[in-house]
């Protein structure tokens, strides 16, 4: 999905359909497929941690007499939904959502956060890398030993990135605001997927069961 | 003791670098402008990166680190005592070489990059490694400091040293040369027999052998005699 008002249109229908019932989280799940989700995890391991960690956390709503298995199913899709809009965004295109949306002054300044934000999440990876190199050679791989500096460490280098960013911004002249001209790629696919979204939506909130007993 | 690049071929995204050759004992420098790879190279030669085809491998060594271009990702303490400890050795000497005695209870954050990079190189340098990688271990340092590093690794006692650097300036005395051209990696030869081939060469050295003058090393020592010569 390539126009960004779409993708978020259809990431925040697909959320909520997932979150509201089983049902719309299987038709959700049937949508990322056709979507071609599967391409959009299928190298990133972070996927897996993810829905590994919300397995954990089922087990024990399970085991503590919750419906984990429902707060797996639909947690797990929520987050195939996230990895696929992450996986398709592009820099610059929250500015021309925001701007499209709200204007050149309020949209400006949410889009400019929205850009920045993304930004450092991009560079995490990177960090992390380095992080992981650093620890190897000291022989601190695994467990809270290894875990504890290196959250210290992005946590630290992020602050820093973003005073320094603050600081270019001012000396580049930015007080608030600004001038930004949104485009956006047209395909006939977006609004099929954007159509695509609502008919999920209305699945969730269709209560199905009550279909087939008047059907029977 | 070697370093072996067998055809290798190490990716890192959509780039990639293809390597062959030996790294004996020796300081070795890897020159390369930034964005060829050297980073990505440093990784592989120390068994970070596994190469896509081909192999790489060690071959009597025991011990090895690198040196990473950035030292804030090395940071594992809360204070310069602990993450000097880090690297297993003792606080007070590396506190004095380094110009912060008595300041080991101090954040190491709260240094400035070029001395948290001092700190970071004195602990580097100060173990007892068979292989030695540092990636752009000038980066970040004054000249005055750079001279000092260059100096300390021309009297390290690591087996192999292979520096990856895109330094233009100052070097330490190198026993052999290799360079990155269009994502491959050169074996130039040893110095100063291979400085002709050196397409990277540094302004002062490829002026110096437009005169037909060729230098003995790399080290300002060297430089400024061969300067002596014109």
């Amino acid at each position: 999905m390539q126009d960004v008002r779409f993708r978020v249109f259809s990431t925040l229908l697909l959320s909520v359909a997932t979150f509201v019932s089983i049902p719309g989280a299987v038709a959700a799940l049937i949508w990322w497929l056709m979507a071609g989700g599967i391409s959009t995890v299928k190298t990133s391991r972070y996927a897996l941690i993810f829905i590994g960690i919300v397995g954990l956390v089922s087990l024990l709503v399970e085991i503590s007499g919750g419906d984990g298995l429902s707060y797996f199913i639909r947690m797990s899709v929520i987050l195939l939904i996230a990895f696929w809009a992450f996986a398709h965004q592009s820099p610059g295109e929250f500015m021309d959502l925001t701007v499209w949306a709200a204007g050149n002054k309020r949209g400006f300044e949410l889009g400019l956060v929205a850009e920045v934000t993304l930004q450092a999440i991009n560079s995490i990876r990177d960090d992390i890398d380095r992080i992981k190199v650093a620890l190897t050679l000291k022989d601190r791989r695994s467990g809270i030993r290894g875990l504890l500096p290196a959250a210290f460490v992005l946590i630290i280098t992020h602050l820093s990135r973003a005073e320094d960013q603050a600081d270019l911004l001012v000396v580049r002249g930015y007080r608030n605001g600004g001038s930004w001209c949104p485009a956006f790629p047209k395909n006939t696919r977006d609004i099929a997927g954007g159509i695509g979204a609502i008919l999920v939506l209305l699945v969730a909130f269709i209560p199905i069961r009550d279909i087939f007993i008047l059907l029977l | 003791m070697r370093v072996v690049f067998e055809d290798a071929e190490v990716t890192r995204e959509r780039f990639m670098i293809r390597a062959a050759g030996s790294f004996a004992e020796g300081v070795h420098l890897v020159s390369g402008p930034v964005g060829s790879g050297k980073t990505t190279l440093a990784l592989a030669a120390t068994g970070l990166r596994t190469p896509k085809k081909g192999k790489i491998y060690m071959e009597g060594i025991g011990t090895f680190t690198l040196s990473q271009q950035f030292p804030e990702y090395h940071i594992t303490g809360t204070t310069l005592n602990e993450e000097i400890a880090s690297w297993g050795l003792k606080p007070d000497h590396i506190l004095e070489r380094t110009g912060f005695n008595g300041q080991g209870s101090r954040d190491p954050f709260s240094l400035a990059r070029g001395e948290l990079k001092r700190l970071h190189l004195a602990c580097v340098l100060s173990g007892n490694w068979d292989l030695l990688v540092l990636d752009e271990p000038f980066s970040g340092l004054d000249c005055r400091e750079k001279k000092r590093i260059a100096g300390e690794i021309a009297t390290l006692k690591a087996g192999i040293v292979i520096i990856f650097t895109h330094e233009q300036t100052v070097f330490p005395r190198v026993d052999r040369l290799w360079e990155l051209q269009e994502g491959f990696l050169r074996d130039l030869g040893p110095v100063p027999g291979s400085f002709p081939d050196w397409r990277g060469a540094p302004p002062l050295l490829r002026m110096l052998l437009e005169k037909g003058i060729v230098p003995r090393n790399l080290a300002n020592e060297d430089l400024l005699e061969a300067v002596c010569r014109m």
